[in-house]
Parts: C-alpha cells; sequence; structure tokens
C-alpha cells in the first residue's frame, strides 16, 4: 500500500481523475470551482496583455516600415477626403436635427434605443479546435454582470453579430462565438415579414467560416445572397443585428431544408467589439418602492 | 557545498525558464493565432512544449508544466461545453486536464528506451497530439450523445481529414523550434554531460521534491 501511494503512475492517475470530476462539476450551474482559477487569472492576465502589446507594437512597427510609400498615398488622399467629410458633416448636422424632429413627431422607435452599449477590446481568442471561448476586457466593474442563465449579443463595429457573452467576471467576460458549435439564435431574411429559422453554429462548417441555418419553412424560396438579421425571436437578441449572407441552400430533403451562411464578421480580425445590454427602466413599481424607502 | 549550490542554481535556472516560457507560449497562443493557423487548425505550441518537457525532462517537470499551462489555457480560452440542461457553459479544467496528461505522457514515451534522443522527440509529439484528437473525439461524441447533439460532431473522414492530419502537420513543425529552445536554452543544462538520465535525477525529477 505505502509503495501504491508513493507511485508516481497512482498519483497521476489521482490527480487526472479529481481533474475530471473538477471539470464535471465547473458545468453546474452557479460552480465555485471555477474560481479556483482567479488567482492565475490575477497573474496571468497583466502578462499576456503586455506579450500582446509587444506583438502588437512589433506587428505595427514592420507595418510602418513596408507600407511607407503606400502610407504616404493614403495620408494625401486621406487629407483631401477629410475636407469633403467636413463640408458633408455640416449638411448632415442639419439634417440629424430634422431627423430628431421627425422621430420624435413619428414616434419612431430606434431598434437598440432600449439597449446601453459598452465596448471592449478582445484580450484573446481561441486556442485550437476546441479551446474555443474569447475573452474581452470588460467584466462586472465595467457594467457587464451576467445572471445566471442570461446572455448579451456582441457585436463588431459595424454592428455585425459576432456571438454573445456567456460568462463574466469582475475585470473580463467570455463570449461564446457565432460559429461555435453551441451558439443559436433565430434569424429571418432581411425583408419586412421575412421567414424566421434558427442560425447555428455547426463543427464541419466552422473551418470554413460558416454558420448553419435550420427549421426552414420548406414552401419558402431562399437563395444565395439573401441577407440574413437577427429575427428578435427568444428576447435574447433585438430584430434587425445582420448576421451574414446565404451563400448555398439544400432543398434535397423537403423536411430538413437547411442553408450556409457566410458570417458579415471576420473574428480573427476584429480587435474591439460592443457588448449590448438590454436598459432597464424604472418601472413605476420600482419607482414607488424607492420613494417608500426614502420616506 | 558545491552540489547545494549547483542543486539551488539548477531549480533557480528552472523556475525561471520554464515560467518565462509559459507565459511567453500561452499569451502567443491566444494572442496571434492567425499567424500559426494552416487549414482551419492552429498550431499548439503549449501542448508541444508539454509533451517535449516531459519527454527531455522527465515526468514531473510534464506533469507540472502541463498542470500550470492547463490552468493558464483554462484561464485564457477554456472551451464552452454544452450542458445536460442544454445550455452552453464555460468549464474549468479540461485544460488542466488535458496538458497534464499530455505531460506524463511525453515523459513515458520509450524516453529511456531512446536516451531522449531528440529524433524520436518528433515522434513523441506526433503520437500524443494523435492520442489527445482522437481522445478529445471521442469524449466529445460521448459527451454530445449524452446531451443529445449528435448532429454536430465530425464525421470519421472528416476528422481525418480536416482536423487530425493538418493539426500533426503544425505540431511536427512547431516542434521543431522547440526542441531547439529546450535543448540548448532549457530549463536544464546539459552541457559538456553524457548521462542524461543522471542529469535529470539530479536536475529534473528530483529538483522539483526540494522546492
Amino acid at each position: 500500500m505505502k509503495k501504491l501511494l508513493k507511485s508516481k503512475w497512482f498519483i497521476a492517475l489521482v490527480v487526472l481523475l479529481l481533474l475530471a470530476a473538477c471539470a464535471v462539476l465547473s458545468l453546474l450551474p452557479g460552480s465555485p470551482v471555477k474560481k479556483a482559477l482567479s488567482p492565475v487569472q490575477l497573474v496571468t492576465s497583466p502578462a499576456q496583455s503586455l506579450v500582446k502589446r509587444a506583438g502588437d507594437t512589433i506587428t505595427d512597427f514592420w507595418s510602418a516600415i513596408t507600407d511607407g510609400i503606400a502610407i504616404r498615398e493614403e495620408n494625401r488622399a486621406l487629407k483631401e477626403q477629410i475636407a469633403d467629410l467636413r463640408y458633408q458633416l455640416t449638411q448632415s448636422e442639419e439634417a440629424a436635427l430634422r431627423y430628431e424632429e421627425l422621430k420624435d413627431a413619428l414616434h419612431i422607435k430606434d431598434t437598440f434605443s432600449n439597449y446601453v452599449i459598452y465596448g471592449a477590446s478582445i484580450l484573446s481568442r481561441e486556442s485550437d479546435e476546441w479551446f474555443s471561448t474569447i475573452r474581452l476586457n470588460a467584466g462586472a466593474v465595467d457594467g457587464i454582470e451576467l445572471a445566471e442563465g442570461n446572455s448579451y449579443p456582441v457585436l463588431d463595429v459595424e454592428m455585425n453579430l459576432v456571438g454573445r457573452v456567456i460568462e463574466s467576471s469582475d475585470t473580463e467576460s467570455r463570449v461564446l462565438p457565432l460559429l461555435h458549435e453551441g451558439f443559436a439564435v433565430a434569424g429571418k431574411v432581411n425583408e419586412v415579414n421575412g421567414v424566421t429559422f434558427m442560425v447555428v453554429g455547426d463543427a464541419e462548417l466552422k473551418r470554413q467560416g460558416l454558420c448553419l441555418a435550420k427549421d426552414i419553412d420548406p414552401d419558402v424560396h431562399l437563395e444565395p445572397g439573401m441577407e440574413i438579421v437577427t429575427s428578435g425571436d427568444g428576447g435574447l437578441f433585438p430584430e434587425g443585428i445582420p448576421i451574414g449572407v446565404i451563400e448555398t441552400v439544400d432543398y434535397s430533403n423537403p423536411l430538413e431544408v437547411t442553408a450556409t451562411i457566410r458570417p458579415y464578421s471576420q473574428i480573427g480580425k476584429l480587435e474591439d467589439v460592443f457588448i449590448m445590454i438590454p436598459y432597464v427602466e424604472e418601472t413605476e413599481e420600482t419607482a414607488e418602492t424607492a420613494e417608500t424607502a426614502v420616506g | 557545498m558545491r552540489i547545494v549550490n549547483e542543486t539551488t542554481n539548477a531549480r533557480v535556472r528552472k523556475i525561471v525558464v520554464y515560467a518565462i516560457y509559459i507565459i511567453l507560449l500561452s499569451s502567443f497562443q491566444v494572442s496571434f493565432p492567425d499567424t500559426i493557423s494552416l487549414l482551419g487548425q492552429t498550431a499548439d505550441l503549449v501542448f508541444v512544449f508539454v509533451v517535449l518537457s516531459g519527454y527531455f525532462n522527465g515526468f514531473w517537470d510534464g506533469a507540472i508544466v502541463g498542470f500550470i499551462c492547463g490552468m493558464v489555457r483554462d484561464v485564457f480560452s477554456p472551451p464552452a461545453v454544452l450542458g445536460l440542461d442544454g445550455e452552453v457553459r464555460v468549464t474549468a479544467f479540461i485544460g488542466v486536464f488535458t496538458l497534464f496528461a499530455a505531460g506524463i505522457t511525453g515523459a513515458s514515451f520509450f524516453t529511456k528506451r531512446m536516451h531522449r534522443n531528440i529524433p524520436f522527440s518528433i515522434v513523441a509529439v506526433i503520437f500524443t497530439t494523435f492520442c489527445y484528437k482522437v481522445g478529445g473525439y471521442l469524449i466529445i461524441f460521448g459527451w454530445s450523445s449524452m446531451a443529445g447533439t449528435t448532429s454536430t460532431i465530425y464525421q470519421p473522414l472528416t476528422a481525418l481529414v480536416y482536423s487530425l492530419l493538418p493539426q500533426l502537420l503544425l505540431n511536427t513543425l512547431t516542434a521543431i523550434p522547440i526542441i531547439f529552445l529546450l535543448r540548448f536554452l532549457g530549463p536544464v543544462s546539459f552541457r559538456g554531460r553524457s548521462g542524461r538520465d543522471e542529469i535529470i535525477e539530479k536536475q529534473g525529477e528530483g529538483t522539483w521534491l526540494g522546492i
């Protein structure tokens, strides 16, 4: 027995069993097991940021050398463009004022007016096929607080869907990307009364940078090039967030019509993203409660 | 007295060099994955580093470096898994499990019979990568069957052509610079000595027990 306890293989086996148990336990809602990794995060996150910054600096420096002539040309063209845009801006400011007046008058509702939008930078990306969540530098202290079972949409700078926040700590959050097998969102063709279906990540399509549309009504005609946006069904994602365009449609099985979608957002090229958090309006009830508490 | 100093120096060198490599490789892996990707797969620098640490420097080096690298991986890019309740959740300790197992596998792959020679270390990397991929698919298949989501799993031929083979190629290529780092700028000094296993007994395996 004493010999067994000293055996390195016995120790390794016990450690592996404990780790497997911890991995399964971490899947339970509100599991405290994940907190064991907090000290590691505290030490490694600043170091990783430093390495990333150093890498970016080297890349930028190299680009500055190789693209020097092109940049000068671009700079000249941009200066001309700035002058042109300044003129357009003056015109647009006037138009914006008119739009605000009309919006109030006609009660036009902005698509995303019920959401507060937070900016965040990508800290780390997927490290391989299976370790595939993305880490952002915004957490609970920045207003990204996530209740169990809740989630927030994540968009790129052009407001295209990137994924959704599935976990947040004090200073960081983790995003499930659009191409991940576990991702699902209700989508529709971007037209009035467009038909709705499910857009999901798929392991085989992921390597081609595509996702899958399923649960499509066989009577509906879809064709490549059609734009797909979120439908708003389910309440998690607001209606109208651009997802991508249809690449292929498969009508071979009428009971299971599917389509492949090429997402607009290219996660590998993103540096900054936006998190949409529903704006919690103060209801009459909460206002009354607050008044009572003050009284 | 001289032996004590040698051991202390070896310990300090080991901790410092491993710490630097772990931070650099783990950070590079998640900061610039596109620069080391091919055919939809990413070269796993940290995985290869752990396997080779075990292969060259012994069982406990592989185990401890694998454990630490696994924790860093679980912090930087943990996998998200579909739970049995249908909710996708970020997991913990899968990275530790994977890299700890990779470290001890690398350390036990004919290391003594082959005298930890450099060419055979490539075979160790290929074998461990093969085990990782096949084991990973088997676990995913088992778990997905339990969760009822078998539709998102690779077919065996697709997994072979688009996942296993590119990953084997990338990890083998990655192994070459890491072998040189570990042998010539590594945590254990082999300079001017021929009895590698003896050095590992003295500076490698035994060193951790004194920390």
